[in-house]
């Protein structure tokens, strides 16, 4: 049994996580293992490669209202993303329960207990293929990428 | 190992001010390191204090990731422009 499965059994087995959400994450790491026994090395590559979270906002040209678009140019380092991640980790514990019933109370059923810093690490790893292109009416084509 | 900002360029142009400016950082962490040494003793107290509640290890931890974060830093960049405004950070 994997090191990943054993601990998603364990959160299950201690009520951290309710069967949906072990289901899932089992379900998930399937997918991942499945996907990096394809191409491994192309995957390592790609993850350590990803150096910046990019942000831009930019004037669609083929729009009318180009001229009058702020644009917005972010780059944010992923070892910030990473070290801020892990900051957030040292939450203490009644102070999380606060933010729980933040979440909550917005309709998102979320228990910051439950990450792990193995978990950060995964989800960073994860962003790599993250791409988000919107073009909006107003003429802005938002993009956020990691080069 | 990762080494913290050595400079800081900000720039900001608007309708009534206009001015850049390359902050020198690196003069900047001696003095921070000198104020840490000269409070090193507090903070092991504090520290030796809070250990037995469980928060001395917590405290230490708290300050290691603020060391991280301040020196993952570089290479922050933020650039937001509109017609008659702009902002521009640069961590270097």
């Amino acid at each position: 049994m994997s090191e990943n499965r054993k601990k998603i059994l364990d959160m299950l087995a201690n009520k951290k996580i309710s069967v949906d959400e072990a289901n899932r994450l089992l379900n998930a790491l399937e997918a991942e293992r499945s996907d990096s026994e394809d191409t491994p090395k192309a995957e390592a590559g790609r993850k350590t490669s990803a150096k910046y979270l990019r942000v831009t906002v930019l004037p669609d040209p083929a729009s009318e209202n180009s001229q009058n678009v702020d644009r917005v140019n972010i780059r944010v380092p992923m070892s910030l993303i990473r070290a801020g991640m892990k900051l957030t980790s040292l939450i203490p514990p009644a102070a999380r329960d606060k933010v729980n019933g933040a979440l909550q109370e917005k309709g998102i059923d979320f228990d910051v207990n439950s990450v792990k810093p193995d978990d950060i690490e995964g989800l960073i790893g994860a962003l790599s293929d993250l791409e988000v292109d919107v073009v909006s009416s107003k003429g802005e084509k938002v993009k956020v990428f990691v080069e | 190992m990762s080494w913290p900002p050595m400079l800081m360029h900000v720039k900001v142009r608007g309708e009534d001010t206009n001015f850049g400016l390359w902050l020198p950082l690196f003069l900047l962490w001696p003095i921070v390191l000198a104020v840490l040494i000269i409070l090193s003793p507090l903070v092991l107290a504090a520290v030796l204090v809070l250990w037995p509640g469980g928060w001395g290890r917590w405290s230490l931890r708290v300050l290691r990731d603020s060391l991280r974060v301040l020196c993952a830093m570089r290479g922050l960049r933020v650039d937001v422009r509109e017609r008659r405004q702009c902002v521009y950070i640069s961590v270097v």
